[in-house]
């Protein structure tokens, strides 16, 4: 006995160190861009022109911030990217909450089949679509330049649908029937009894919509052109683009764009560690 | 008014494979007003589809569905005068027990001092009024299921649908609810459709007992019958408890015989099994109507005994349960503890003839005599 598992407890033992490497490897590869973002924003331009900041810098200062905001719109474009994160995440918690409910829980002719084309489109590159999207927004629609322009192609996605049915599975169908006995109308049922039992599901949705919609480039970017309407994201870009020696400056932006989404993942993380699992629970 | 009738009714379920699967076969059954029905029959035998047709849960594919005088067929579950109470009680987790009660008298807009006074009488008929504040998982399971009974009584319905209201509770929790629901029902003055795989529970509650298998009805009758006279031999094995001896035996020269042993039978029941003769059928009779010949109070004279060898003794208490076979078949038998039995002994034992069944093998109906 004592022979059989002594090897196997060394091997394990030598697969959790290595783990534990690998690990350690891939978070310093993470936060060193990110460390050098944070300390080449907080040094003056003339150490940072060559951008060579010092790893351990020697005198601090938030010049390159007060540069950055003189010389751009980022408190516009931080307005802006608020204010389409935070529809896009209430229209993507809405109406994905919505239509996944009704996947999940309600019987109505083709459901499966229209379930199943909306999961197929998920295959199709955003590539392939981008082109007849800009078209289909600045031709026809004549939004070009506009919050609309911004939001309304991804008000509600698929994956986030399909998220939602998966949660919304999981919820016991009995309430439902309890709430239809009590009188309760199909849209009161959803709003009274399922919203609040989906809470954690939703705030979920809602951490990860706000996140990507922060973080989004490429949409934005091509559908605006006026400095007033670019997010935060595609406004750094347009600095970085005219200014392209002031690295300091530069690395303020960053940290400016970047700075939100890290005090939301440290103040959620239990959240984010949900919604690794979310999809796979089933009740 | 408010009885409840079934006319016909079918349901299929389609499956994946577009298969349709019959839960609920043909349905005749007429519920009166006032009346505590229990269904009864195994897992999966079509009771809780039958039980959300009622509730309008569940559209049945073909037939009728009346309450009171009215086909509900198409009314939505709020306009059929009716509440239910689900096996999991269903209750509103993110509410409070007051707002649990109150939800559908409020979706139903009612005035508030009339839900207040409803809320009040139901808290004080259950013995709830202290847990008015708190939320379901607050609450034992027993108090869950006074609140799942408390917000149909709230709604003052003509007709109560159960479904398995006492399964989720201890032996105990739920002989103390048995007794509690018959008095409400008195109460009430409401009719009761229950629903119940333990037969127990649905002789010991209900007035009129509907057995269930496979989808179809076996049996409508209340329970005294239902024990005297099973239709059928799925109704005599499911009712009672252990359940009925199934013995194959024939009928040759006026006597019933089965292997190791033969009945002499009356007369007037020879007849009605003389078609029967020369052929098999089965005999059912009882664990209780089978007796050691040391104790059988009243039969001490009979002619029907029998040597058989005992295999497993299991004692209860108030009584023991003996084993043998008899053709094969494992037998029971529900003996007085007095009765002098231990593994390996040979004694006979008296069979009360008076209370056996015959079955025809072919069809399992039970042969009228
Ligand atoms: N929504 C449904 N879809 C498909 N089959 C169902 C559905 N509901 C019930 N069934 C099937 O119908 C049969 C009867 O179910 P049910 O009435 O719930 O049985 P029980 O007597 O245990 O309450 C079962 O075989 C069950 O699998
Ligand atoms: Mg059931």
């Amino acid at each position: 006995m004592q022979s059989q598992s002594q090897p196997q407890t060394q091997s394990r033992k030598l697969m959790l160190t290595i783990a534990g490497i690998l690990l350690l490897l891939w978070t310093i590869l993470t936060i060193v861009p990110l460390y050098w973002m944070l300390v080449g924003s907080l040094q003056d331009s003339a150490a940072s022109a060559s951008f060579r900041p010092a790893m351990i810098p020697e005198a601090l200062s938030l010049a390159p911030y007060e540069r950055f905001f003189a010389k751009t719109a980022a408190w516009r474009w931080l307005f802006n990217s608020l204010l389409v994160s935070s529809v896009l995440t209430v229209t993507n918690v809405f109406f994905a909450s919505l239509a996944g409910y009704a996947f999940a829980k309600l019987k109505f002719p083709g459901s499966n089949a229209i379930f199943w084309i909306l999961l197929s489109t998920m295959m199709i590159p955003a590539q392939v679509t981008l082109i007849p999207l800009y078209i289909l927004m600045v031709n026809t629609l004549q939004l070009q330049d506009t919050y609309t322009a911004i939001i309304l192609p991804t008000a509600v996605s698929v994956g986030n649908i399909f998220l939602m049915k998966q949660y919304m599975s999981s919820l016991p169908t009995s309430l439902i029937h309890a709430a239809r006995i009590d009188a309760c109308g199909e849209f009161r049922i959803f709003w009274r009894v399922i919203l609040p039992l989906a809470k954690p599901g939703l705030a979920v949705l809602a951490i990860f919509t706000f996140v990507a919609s922060w973080n989004e480039f490429f949409w934005p970017f091509l559908i605006t052109s006026s400095t007033d309407m670019r997010t935060i994201q595609v406004g750094l870009a347009s600095f970085v683009f005219a200014e392209s020696t002031d690295f300091g400056a530069m690395m303020a932006g960053a940290t400016i764009g970047a700075l939100p989404m890290m005090i939301l993942f440290f103040s959620l993380q239990r959240y984010f560690l949900q919604g690794i699992t979310i999809g796979a629970v089933k009740g | 008014m408010a009885r409840v009738e079934f006319r016909n009714v079918r349901k299929e379920f389609q499956d994946h494979s577009k298969e349709s699967f019959t839960a609920v076969a043909g349905s005749d059954f007429v519920i009166n007003d006032k009346e505590f029905v229990v269904f009864v029959g195994p897992s999966g035998c079509g009771k809780t589809t039958s039980l959300r047709m009622i509730a309008g849960l569940e559209h049945q594919t073909s037939g009728d569905i009346l309450i009171g005088d009215r086909v509900v067929n198409n009314l939505h579950p709020k306009d059929r005068d009716i509440a239910m109470v689900f096996q999991d009680y269903a209750l509103y987790p993110h509410m409070t027990i007051r707002d649990n009660l109150s939800f559908g008298l409020k979706n139903l807009k009612k005035p508030k001092a009339y839900i207040d006074q409803k809320v009040k009488e139901a808290a004080a008929i259950l013995d709830m009024e202290p847990m008015l504040g708190r939320k379901p998982r607050e609450l034992s399971g027993g108090q869950r299921q006074r609140v799942a009974l408390g917000r149909a009584i709230v709604r003052d319905p003509q007709v109560f649908l159960f479904d398995e209201p006492l399964s989720n509770l201890d032996a105990k929790l739920r002989v103390q609810m048995r007794v509690e629901l018959s008095e409400l029902h008195k109460r009430l003055g409401a009719t009761i459709v229950y629903v119940t795989h333990d037969q127990v529970e649905a002789m010991t509650l209900g007035e009129r007992i509907v057995v269930m298998n496979r989808g179809i009805i076996q049996q409508i009758a209340n329970p005294t019958e239902l024990y005297a006279k099973p239709r059928n031999m799925f109704v005599a094995g499911f009712i009672g408890s252990p359940p009925m001896n199934f013995i194959d035996a024939s009928i040759e020269g006026g006597r019933v015989v089965v292997e190791g042993g033969s009945f002499e039978l009356p007369a007037a029941k020879l007849d009605a099994l003389s078609p029967y003769a020369g052929r098999k059928l089965i005999l059912g009779i009882r664990p209780e109507d089978i007796h050691g010949e040391d104790y059988a109070p009243g039969l001490e004279t009979s002619p029907h005994r029998m040597n058989t060898h005992i295999q497993v003794v299991e004692h209860l208490g108030s009584e023991n349960l003996l084993y043998f076979h008899i053709g094969g078949r494992l037998v029971t038998a529900k003996v007085h503890p007095e009765t002098k039995a231990y593994p390996g002994l040979e004694k006979p034992f008296i069979f009360d003839m008076r209370k056996a069944h015959f079955f025809d093998p072919d069809s399992e109906q039970r042969i009228e005599i």
